[in-house]
């Protein structure tokens, strides 16, 4: 399996989380949405020496995690682009900021390490929190709740139709790629001198299989909306929002206390 | 939508279409179609079939000529109109599937029609027994074979009701039961059917009326059993005999 391959089996992994028949894909989008974006901002609020509450905020990723079924290895190595970033954030913190703000033992913990640590704890709470959001809801849902929040229409489709391109593209590409290594089969990968050529190949190609599946779509009435199943508000919703709301609230407060 | 409009549903006159000033690729095109037929469009490759199908759904509104599907002037500004009356089904399933699930993309057409939820599941229910894919309702699409794939973007169309369904070239990549399957679900579907195709086979168990098209004309309009036997008329259009009739 090439690498084009294994990421779009990724996705269809990704997709097949989402439809999976669990508590948590059942909750309304709306409510994962809020929790996702109010979980990021509050994490991201907390101070860069305030690591006991952003450590306590680790509660809901594991939760996601262990009560949704998701397998966090498997989080991970999704998240694999994007985890490298994050902790090269702050990397350089330590030698900039070498005042000691801790000891433990002989150990002297200076605001550097202390900072960078919160940093990549911030940053890597934020995506497990994006990865629980993506794996539980699909990207229909996820769309609805954008709307149902009075973002734009033309954004909100503009993000679904990447969303169903962005299949195509891959697909395209795999197909170039494969046809590729067949007929060059000792090359280690794509020579550089074919790269323009393919490349421009594979955007004709997804343009005109983008614009089949557009076609597609106006033949059968679509008029710059998508349709999307309106869900109604459960007693659970609210339960499990406002749950996790307090806990915030709480973490978030209570820092000042610790 | 199946209007239950009877009669003519396609009149085409003296239609022509370039894509370029002075590069015709359909010259005086006269058809008319009615309710219930089913007519194969024939012809070799690059000689217009699939621009003529692309036209009756308004995909190309600048045409000379008249072209009216179910009462209806294709223009633009009756394209809504129009494609509530015709279906098309791609020659790439694949393509025409852009839903996450099977059961979303049949629903997709009467959703966009602006349907109450018990119609939309009535006619997604009906699509779906039509083409004996009740089972991949929940299915996601791309996991579906290739046939599975053509059956559902069959599926798509028949959950809009419509009078005319298009379809360009539905036998191809299809396993021999599957085609079976194909010429027999085509059978029992009662709207008026274009289908395009270079399957002649296909067209003499699916047609009962073939039109030959070539380098932008109609060369033929007629009975399918009286083309099908002409060999001279189809070899002196680039095509040749059936299988069944060429001793292959």
């Amino acid at each position: 399996m090439n690498s084009i391959e294994r990421n779009l089996n990724e996705l269809n992994k990704i997709q097949n989380l989402q439809q999976r028949s669990h508590w948590m894909n059942d909750l309304h989008p709306m409510g994962k949405l809020l929790l996702g974006v109010v979980y990021i901002l509050t994490v991201v609020s907390f101070g860069k020496y305030e690591l006991v509450p952003i450590i306590m905020m680790a509660v809901y990723p594991i939760f996601g995690f262990i009560v949704g079924e998701l397998s966090f290895r498997e989080g991970i190595y999704r998240m694999r682009l994007i985890l490298p970033l994050i902790l090269f954030v702050g990397i350089l913190n330590p030698f900039f900021d070498r005042d000691v703000v801790l000891r433990i033992g002989n150990l002297s913990v200076t605001g550097g390490m202390l900072s960078m640590l919160t940093l990549m704890l911030k940053g890597f709470f934020s995506v497990l929190s994006a990865y629980i959001l993506i794996a539980t809801t699909s990207i229909d849902d996820i769309c609805y709740a954008l709307r149902t929040i009075h973002i734009p229409k033309v954004i909100v489709i503009v993000i679904m139709l990447i969303y169903r391109y962005f299949g195509v593209m891959g697909n395209e590409a795999d197909r170039i790629s494969t046809a590729y290594r067949l007929r060059a089969p000792r090359q280690n990968g794509i020579n550089y001198k074919a790269w323009g050529t393919l490349v421009g190949q594979w955007l004709l190609r997804s343009m005109d299989r983008a614009n089949i599946v557009y076609e597609s779509m106006l033949l059968r009435g679509f008029k710059g909306d998508f349709f999307v199943h309106k869900k109604g508000v459960r007693k659970t919703d609210i339960i499990y929002v406002a749950f996790w709301l307090l806990l915030f609230a709480a973490i978030a407060f209570g820092r000042r206390f610790m | 939508m199946h209007t239950g409009v009877h009669g003519e549903l396609l009149k085409i006159e003296h239609l022509s279409f370039s894509y370029e000033k002075g590069q015709e690729v359909l010259t005086d095109i006269n058809l008319v179609a009615h309710d219930g037929e089913s007519i194969g469009i024939i012809g070799s490759n690059g000689i217009g079939k699939s621009t003529l199908m692309k036209l009756l759904v308004g995909l190309y509104p600048d045409y000379n000529g008249v072209l009216e599907v179910a009462g209806h002037t294709v223009d633009k500004k009756n394209l809504s109109h129009v494609r509530e009356h015709i279906g098309y089904v791609f020659q790439d399933s694949e393509s025409q599937l852009f839903l996450s699930t099977v059961e979303d993309d049949v629903a997709f057409g009467p959703q966009n029609y602006g349907l109450s939820k018990e119609e939309v599941e009535r006619r997604v229910s009906e699509a779906l027994a039509k083409v004996h894919i009740e089972h991949l309702r929940k299915f996601q699409t791309y996991k579906l074979s290739g046939g599975e794939k053509k059956l559902s973007a069959i599926a798509t169309i028949l959950s809009m009701e419509p009078d005319i369904i298009i379809m360009d070239e539905p036998s191809i990549a299809l396993d021999p039961r599957n085609r079976k399957n194909l010429i027999k679900i085509l059978r029992e579907i009662s709207s008026l059917k274009l289908i395009t195709s270079h399957d002649l086979d296909f067209i003499m168990d699916t047609c009962e009326r073939t039109i030959l098209l070539d380098d932008g004309r109609i060369i033929f309009d007629g009975p399918t059993s009286e083309i099908m036997h002409d060999e001279k008329l189809l070899t002196d259009h680039g095509l040749e005999l059936p299988l069944r009739f060429s001793g292959v």
